[in-house]
Formats: C-alpha cells, sequence, structure tokens
C-alpha cells in the first residue's frame, strides 16, 4: 500500500495566481486561479503568536468556517491583494504590543495594569494570573478580563522599573 | 492619546452605576441611559441640529480605526446613524446614514477588539471599532438601532431572541470594577468591617469561653509583665546593699535573706501560674476556634452542595476546595491565634511603655528611638523577603507542573524520544529556581547581622546613657537591668503589631471567600410553589427554548418538539451542535433563557428540582465513580437499596456476570474515579447504577462511544430492556445505536434540522440520510 504523503493534504494555493479584494459591501473577496470566486471570506492565521505572515488561512465566513485555501507566505501575494489581506488581518487580531508599565494595582487578586502600548496608554484588569502566558525568550501574552489580548516581545528588554513589576506578576 | 485613559474610565463606570437599577421590567427606561453617555463639547459642536429627535444612541469607543486607543462616537436618533471618526486626522469626520436605508446591522466579533458594521443598499459601511471591553455595550446599542430602524420602517418588531448572558460575570454591576476569578461578587463593594463582624457571629454561641479566655490572657500577660520589675528590686533592695555592705567589709542586712526568699518566690510562683493558666488558657481558645470553623466548614459544605452545575463549571475544582480547607484554617488561626496575640501585643506594649516612663521617662526617650528602627527595617526587609520568597515559590511550582505533566505523560515522552528536551527543560526550570533561591539566602544573610547590629547598638545606648545615670547617682543598677530586659521584650510585640493591618486584611478576605459561597444563592432555585411530583408520565416537551452558555452563542437557538410519554428519542448532530446543552435542560444543570421545557405539560420550573432529578436517570459517555466498592457505586442512586435489587440493576445492565469474577465480587473498590476497572465496565456500572433507581426518564449522552463493539453490543442488549416502557433521550454517534428509536432529532448549530422517525428521514434524504449513507459505506469499508 502506498503511504498516504500527509502534505497532500494542505490546500496550499500560488499567492502569485489569486486574489483577494474588497466588494462594495466591504466583505472579503477570495478569486482563485480556477476562475472560481468565494465571498464572503475571513482570513485566519495559523499562528497569531510566533509566525503571522505564514500560513494564512482562507475561511468561509460563516458558521462552519471551512479552509478555502492556505496561503503559506503573504509577502508573496500581489501588491493589492497583499495590502487587503494586511488590513482585514490587522483587524481581525488586535494586540497591542506594550513598551512600558506605568504601575501595577493589587486588590484582592485582580491586577490593574497601566501601562504603554504601541496604540497608546491604556488601563486594564486581570483576574489571575493565569491570564499572563510565558514564553521562550521573555515573551509575555496577557489577555485581561474582557478579552483583549496584550503583548510583550521581550520583557527583560524593558526598563528596569517594568521588569521588577513584571517579575511580581509572572 | 491623552483622553485615552481617564475618559472612557470615568464614562464606563458611569454607564455601570445605571446597569445595577436595571430590571426586566423597566428595562426600556434603564437601557435609555445607559445608551447614552454625556458627549464632549467639540463632539457636540460638530452635531448638526437634533432639536426634533433627541439622542436614542450616544456611546464612545475606545479605538480609532487606525487601531489607536482613543474615542470615535457612535450616535442614533429615531431617524438617522452619526458616526464621528477620528481616522489620523485632527478633525473628527461625521458620516450620517438615514435609518431607514439600512438593510442590516452586524457585529463583527474579532480577536481583541470588535467592529459594528452596517449593509445599506450597495455598501457596507464600519461605523465603530471599539475593544471587547466595550462589546456589551455596543451588542446593546446595536439591538437598539436595530430596533429604530424597525420602527422607522414601519415593520413589525420581532420578538426578543438575542443571546443573554448566563456565564459569569467579569465585571462588577454596581461600580464597574473587575471580579477576581475566584469569586462571584466584587471584591470592592465589600466592608471589611462587616466581614469580620460577621465572622464574630459565628463565635458568639462560645462567648462565655472565648470572655474567659481573653479575661486570663489579660491577667497572664499584666503578670508576664512583672519579672524584670521584681529582679529591680532583687538587684536594688538585697543584691546591691547586700554586694556593697560586703566589699566595705559590713555585715550583710539581716533581713536580706529572707527578702531574697520572698523575691525569689514571687518570680516562682509567677512563672508557675503563667505557664499553667497559659496552657488551660491556649486550650480554650484552640477549643474555640476549632468549634468555630467546623461550624463554618460544615454550613459552606452543605451549601455548596445546594449549588448549581453552572458555578461548578465556571470555578476551577482547586480553587472551591482552597476554600474549603485553606481559607478556613486561616480563619482558624485568625480566631485562635491572631485576635489574642494582637490583644496580648498592644497591651504589652502599653504596659511596658507606661512602667519604662514613669521610671525614668529621660531614658526610655534616650534609648527607645531604636525601637522604631528596628522595626521599620524588619518591615522592609520583610516585605523584600516574602516578595523573593514569592518568586521563589512560584518557580517551584513550575517545577512541580513539569513533573505533573511529564511522570504521569512518560510513556508519550518515551515514545517520541524526548527525553533529553525534557531534561533540559527541567534543568532550565531548576536553575531558576537556583537563582531565585540564591537572592533570598542573599537577603536572609542580611537580614539577621543586621537586626543584631541595631538590637546592639540599643543595649549599648542603654548601658552608656544607663551607666552614666548611674555614675551621676540619678538611677540605681536594678533600673538599667530592668530597662534592659524590657527592651528585649519590647521588640516582639511591636513587630507583631506592625502587621496588624496585613493580618486583619489577610483574615478578612479569607471570610469574604468563604461567605462567597455562603452568598451564593443556588442558581437553579426552587421558587416558592413549587410542586412536588410522585408520579410522571414523561412527557417532554420543549417550546421556542433559546438557551446560552456565555451570552454570545446560542448553543440552543429556538428549539422546540414534542416527545410522547415511552417514547425513545434518538440524538444525532455534529459535536457541539447542542445535544449535551438540551439534556443539561431537561436535568434542568440550566434554565432556559427564553421559551419553556414542558414535563407532563408543566414548566419545569414549576416542579421542585428534587423530585424531577429523583424521576431521571443520567450514564454519561465518560461515567464518574466514586472510590468505593461496586455495590456502593451501584446504590448510589438509592442509598437504600436491597442487595437483590443492586443485584437484578447489575444484570440489566450486563454487569453482573463480570463482577462476580472480580476476587472481591460487588466488594471490589473501584479506585480514584473508578480508575481500577476497565472503560466498558465503569459504563455498565453506571447504567446499573442509573436504573437502579426506576427512573420514568432515562437519558444516555454518548453512553457507548468510548466503548469496542464487542461492549457495545452488551451495553446495547442491556438497553434494549431498559428502554421499555420510559421516555428515553439517546445521544450517539453511531447510528446503529440508535435503531430502537421511535423518532430521530437532528440537530446541527443549535436548531433542529429534521425530526421523524427513521423512514421518514431517510425518504426526506436529507442529513440523516446522508449521515446513513457514509456509515453504511463506512462499514462495508471494514467488512472488506
Ligand atoms: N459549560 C459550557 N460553557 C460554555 N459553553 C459551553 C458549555 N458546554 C457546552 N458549550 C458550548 O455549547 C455548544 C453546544 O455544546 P454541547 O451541547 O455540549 O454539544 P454536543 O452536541 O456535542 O453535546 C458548543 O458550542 C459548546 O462549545
Ligand atoms: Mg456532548
Amino acid at each position: 500500500m502506498d503511504t498516504i504523503n500527509i502534505e497532500d493534504e494542505l490546500k496550499f494555493v500560488d499567492p502569485q495566481q489569486i486574489e483577494l479584494k474588497l466588494n462594495s459591501f466591504g466583505d472579503l473577496e477570495l478569486h482563485l486561479p480556477d476562475g472560481t470566486v468565494h465571498t464572503p471570506v475571513v482570513p485566519a492565521r495559523s499562528f497569531p503568536l510566533t509566525d503571522v505572515t505564514h500560513y494564512i488561512a482562507i475561511q468561509t465566513d460563516n458558521k462552519e468556517r471551512e479552509e478555502i485555501c492556505l496561503i503559506e507566505d503573504m509577502e508573496q501575494l500581489s501588491g493589492e491583494s497583499r495590502r487587503v489581506l494586511e488590513d482585514a488581518l490587522e483587524k481581525a487580531y488586535f494586540m497591542p504590543v506594550i513598551s512600558r508599565l506605568q504601575a501595577i494595582n493589587r486588590r484582592f487578586g485582580v491586577t490593574q495594569w497601566k501601562v504603554e502600548t504601541d496604540r497608546g496608554v491604556i488601563v486594564f484588569d486581570l483576574s489571575s494570573r493565569s491570564a499572563i502566558s510565558q514564553f521562550d525568550g521573555g515573551r509575555l501574552l496577557i489577555k485581561d478580563i474582557d478579552g483583549n489580548r496584550y503583548e510583550i516581545p521581550n520583557y527583560l528588554q524593558l526598563d528596569p522599573k517594568s521588569i521588577a513589576l513584571i517579575e511580581t506578576q509572572v | 492619546m491623552s483622553q485615552s485613559d481617564d475618559v472612557p474610565l470615568q464614562v464606563r463606570g458611569k454607564d455601570r452605576s445605571n446597569q445595577s437599577s436595571m430590571s426586566d421590567g423597566k428595562s426600556e427606561q434603564s437601557n435609555q441611559e445607559l445608551l447614552v453617555e454625556e458627549i464632549p463639547a467639540h463632539i457636540q459642536d460638530l452635531l448638526p441640529d437634533l432639536k426634533n429627535s433627541p439622542l436614542e444612541v450616544a456611546l464612545a469607543t475606545d479605538l480609532h480605526f487606525s487601531g489607536n486607543y482613543g474615542q470615535d462616537w457612535l450616535l442614533a436618533t429615531n431617524d438617522k446613524i452619526i458616526a464621528a471618526q477620528q481616522n489620523g486626522l485632527p478633525e473628527y469626520q461625521l458620516q450620517q446614514i438615514d435609518l431607514k436605508q439600512i438593510d442590516k446591522v452586524e457585529i463583527l466579533n474579532l480577536h481583541g477588539n470588535n467592529i459594528l458594521k452596517i449593509r445599506i443598499a450597495n455598501q457596507g459601511i464600519e461605523l465603530a471599532r471599539f475593544s471587547k471591553r466595550q462589546a456589551d455595550k455596543f451588542n446593546e446599542a446595536r439591538f437598539k438601532i436595530e430596533e429604530l430602524i424597525q420602527t422607522q420602517k414601519g415593520e413589525d418588531q420581532k420578538i426578543d431572541t438575542r443571546p443573554k448572558n448566563a456565564g459569569r460575570k467579569t465585571r462588577c454591576e454596581k461600580c464597574g470594577k473587575a471580579i477576581p476569578h475566584w469569586s462571584e461578587i466584587c471584591t470592592a463593594c465589600i466592608d471589611k468591617g462587616k466581614t469580620i463582624s460577621r465572622l464574630l457571629k459565628y463565635a458568639v454561641p462560645h462567648w462565655k469561653l472565648l470572655v474567659g479566655g481573653l479575661m486570663m490572657m489579660l491577667v497572664l500577660t499584666s503578670l508576664g509583665l512583672t519579672p524584670p520589675w521584681i529582679n529591680k528590686m532583687l538587684m536594688d533592695e538585697v543584691l546591691v546593699p547586700a554586694h556593697s555592705a560586703i566589699s566595705l567589709g559590713q555585715p550583710v542586712s539581716e533581713n536580706a535573706g529572707f527578702l531574697l526568699l520572698k523575691y525569689i518566690l514571687w518570680l516562682f510562683g509567677i512563672t508557675i501560674i503563667t505557664n499553667a493558666f497559659g496552657a488551660i488558657r491556649s486550650y480554650i481558645m484552640s477549643w474555640a476556634g476549632q468549634h468555630i470553623t467546623h461550624d463554618l466548614r460544615t454550613e459552606t459544605y452543605s451549601h455548596l452542595n445546594t449549588l448549581s452545575i453552572d458555578y461548578y463549571h465556571k470555578r476551577d475544582t482547586g480553587h472551591i476546595m482552597a476554600r474549603m480547607t485553606h481559607d478556613v484554617e486561616r480563619l482558624q488561626d485568625f480566631i485562635t491565634h491572631g485576635i489574642q496575640s494582637m490583644l496580648r501585643s498592644g497591651i504589652m506594649v502599653v504596659g511596658m511603655s507606661c512602667i519604662l516612663l514613669w521610671q525614668n521617662w529621660r531614658l526610655t526617650l534616650l534609648t527607645m528611638w531604636t525601637v522604631p528602627l528596628l522595626v521599620a527595617l524588619t518591615i522592609f526587609i520583610g516585605k523584600l523577603y516574602r516578595r523573593y520568597h514569592h518568586i521563589v515559590w512560584r518557580r517551584v511550582e513550575k517545577i512541580s507542573t513539569i513533573l505533573a505533566s511529564t511522570i504521569p505523560g512518560v510513556r508519550v515522552v518515551k515514545v517520541f524520544g524526548r527525553e533529553p528536551d525534557e531534561i533540559e527543560r527541567f534543568n532550565l526550570h531548576s536553575k531558576h529556581v537556583l537563582e531565585g533561591g540564591l537572592v533570598v539566602s542573599k537577603i536572609g544573610a542580611f537580614y539577621h547581622p543586621t537586626m543584631g547590629f541595631l538590637m546592639g547598638l540599643g543595649t549599648t545606648l542603654v548601658w552608656w546613657a544607663g551607666g552614666r545615670q548611674i555614675l551621676a547617682g540619678t538611677m540605681s543598677i536594678g533600673d538599667l537591668t530592668m530597662f534592659l530586659s524590657y527592651m528585649w521584650q519590647f521588640i516582639g510585640p511591636v513587630q507583631e503589631l506592625s502587621r496588624l493591618n496585613e493580618r486583619f486584611i489577610r483574615a478578612a478576605t479569607s471570610a469574604e471567600r468563604v461567605f462567597e459561597i455562603l452568598d451564593t444563592a443556588p442558581d437553579i432555585a426552587n421558587k416558592v410553589d413549587t410542586t412536588h411530583l410522585d408520579e410522571i408520565e414523561g412527557e417532554i416537551e420543549f417550546k421556542d427554548v433559546i438557551f446560552s452558555y456565555d451570552g454570545e452563542l446560542n448553543a440552543l437557538d429556538g428549539v422546540s418538539f414534542h416527545v410522547n410519554p415511552g417514547e425513545m428519542i434518538g440524538l444525532a448532530g455534529h459535536s457541539g451542535a447542542g445535544k449535551s446543552t438540551l439534556i443539561n435542560l431537561i436535568t434542568r444543570f440550566y434554565d432556559v433563557n427564553h421559551g419553556q421545557v414542558l414535563l407532563d405539560g408543566r414548566d419545569i420550573r414549576d416542579i421542585s428540582v428534587e423530585s424531577l432529578r429523583s424521576h431521571i436517570g443520567v450514564v454519561l459517555q465518560d461515567p464518574f465513580l466514586f472510590n468505593g466498592s461496586v455495590a456502593e457505586n451501584i446504590s448510589y442512586s438509592k442509598p437504600d437499596a436491597l442487595p437483590h435489587e443492586i443485584i437484578a440493576a447489575a444484570k440489566a445492565a450486563n454487569a453482573h456476570d463480570f463482577i462476580v469474577q472480580f476476587s472481591d465480587g460487588y466488594d471490589t473498590v473501584v479506585g480514584e474515579r473508578g480508575a481500577r476497572v476497565s472503560g466498558g465496565e465503569r459504563q455498565r456500572i453506571s447504567i446499573a447504577r442509573a436504573i437502579l433507581k426506576n427512573p420514568s426518564i432515562l437519558i444516555l449522552d454518548e453512553a457507548t462511544s468510548s466503548v469496542d463493539t464487542e461492549t457495545e453490543s452488551k451495553i446495547q442488549e442491556a438497553l434494549e430492556r431498559l428502554i421499555q416502557g420510559r421516555t428515553v433521550f439517546a445521544i450517539a454517534h453511531r447510528l446503529s445505536t440508535l435503531k430502537y428509536s421511535n423518532r430521530l432529532l437532528i440537530l446541527g448549530h443549535g436548531k433542529i434540522e429534521e425530526f421523524g422517525t427513521h423512514n421518514e428521514l431517510l425518504e426526506l434524504d436529507g442529513v440523516y440520510a446522508g449521515l446513513c449513507k457514509k456509515q453504511a459505506e463506512l462499514s462495508q469499508i471494514r467488512v472488506i
């Protein structure tokens, strides 16, 4: 019996051959090389935390979320398609990057963080320690009580005060 | 960006306070207030004249479309929507759209933010972008806007089918502050004093003992203060005069011997009394403390048992357990030791200060300044020490986590040859512990010598100042020794008192956590006037049922069907379709958000929960067995069952044969969670348990999906016998399992897709027919 090549399961498409655009409703439209058009579709990152430009799945915008195709490297898309996709991904994955901690106030297990991010200053609440996930290389991912997410690429590279504040929390 | 952090917070704070007064009856009025926030002047100036149509919606976002934090505005009157957006420009841009034009209002639920979008004839327009924090607010706004559109277009209002949040709240309704994950109530809104006084109420039954214990403590503490005083008398009245007499060659005074004996007897007596009565007092206080916590613990546990499944779903088992053990223990410590040592320290500090000042206020003031210094130092270093200690502790905890995952998973590690990586990972974390531990040691190494130095400095000061006063003749040697011993005794109580606040707060928090359980009303509370049903027919009807776990997605979305008594219904559908949810509503683990579930024509909320559940037997995919014997597990559903009943139930469940093969038969202990019997055996024991109760409604939730075909056919056989004369709901993925069903109900995404007999559905040639074909193909492959 032939062994199954598991890579055949992937629905890769040639990024040069496809086209992504917004229709007049602002919905994303996918044009495949065989001429079929899918709309509305939504992009999904396979590795939202570790690789934001590779393995972008394009799925149907309904409850089933069926995958139509997988884009290995979005850098290879044609200029306009790439811009449209970048735009859609920016909206779909909103995760400010924290650059400095101003204060952490603790009160019975709830911590209130006041931080500076690339999107401005924000105050948010964490309900437990498990809201902070730690990755290799000092990378932190924080999920606040309302479901917003924030990232610190490497907390050890922040200023000493921020590091000290974080050390009390992780 | 300056407005981003302060302004929206204030606005939020305000709208939350409005929400607290909201109840279903008057939601119209309060929604109104909720959805109209105060518009700052610079936005107000931009707006057209709105005199004829008041604002129905006026909400600030917390994001611009650029993704930067800041306020855009979404406004709606009864004829148009206005969006004010600042797209990286200094000026706000206004967009106005007639409500009549709008076809659809939708909220795009994205990661970390949401977008409100409308569709008009040939266009889609994104009107507001906001973070998850504002999701609820804009959800409300969306429904309001839909309502306005319908009114404007002259359409009938549809019934309200929006999901309602049945899940746990993350923010306080009153103050808008975050609620800790272990809590149900807002910790900011609790009153520490009230909590402690509520705790003390548990002490009331033991008040005589407690008052006695405290009185004893008062007396004993005062007594304990006297030895340095007696030492002083001994010095000044006996030893020093005698010594100087001898050195001058004069005879020692006659009654010196008598005085010596007298003071020694005093000291001896005090030692005996303080220690003997101290032991009694300590036992009395422990007795009271332990009884108080026992009362609290049992009350909490019995209350825990009345709480709904939902309560447990929303929390870690570990947290609930911690409250029953850790928090209750901490309270006991506070009652038995905390309160006492606070009082004792207080008395000692005041008493000693009085004695010292009265004796020699100048020396006191001169030397006692080292005490606050010492205390400040211990507090500071103590904090530092605890902080690092905590960091190390957490690092050690991480090591335990690694162990807890790799040791049980050792087979996986070995099979994939990942031992070297696991060792490296472990070494890395172990090194973290090492580094942290060294810091703690450094602090410790610094701490003790510093304390010693300050104490030594204080003593030297007393010797120096006291020595000079003795030389000047203004002070006796006895005074000096008394000073020194009081000074050594002083440190402890002062340190104790400096921790007063912390101790108090900790106890209050622990008490609050325990009270929080007691204060949580059972979610599925019996209404006051529920009926008790002794006998039921088993007729079930769902009427337009809508239910959501989290308020975002409807797990059941408008489900209606009717089941006759004694009918067997097969439930099928993709996973996540809502099959288990439907069962959860019948057993009343949750209540519907909208619509009704009827049993024998009665709303199940009008039937008492106990009597409802007494008629239902449930078998789950992964049945839970308690660590006890097989017989105990079977009779769990009917504790007074006779042995022959247990055996009959086991026989009916096809379990008897394998049970008697065990060397301990029905007395075999099944182990933690039933780990010592196989999956299929566990399953059949749980079927026996369900059947022993002889329920009128039997529910099988994927009862056979985790066993092999051979075992399944045995269970099948058993079930075939058991379904006679009962209403049965059976969920199964293998359709063959459902072959005895009278009718089949196919669910998909929370809605009924098909409902009918096997033949009807085949004729329909829809979802079920498709499933049948697929499974038939599969079984053919197996045969080949
Ligand atoms: N306790 C819960 N809390 C939140 N969501 C839940 C919970 N239980 C189930 N769900 C969700 O409800 C939907 C229906 O689940 P369920 O009824 O268990 O499906 P199934 O048909 O597989 O039994 C799923 O989307 C599931 O994720
Ligand atoms: Mg299920």
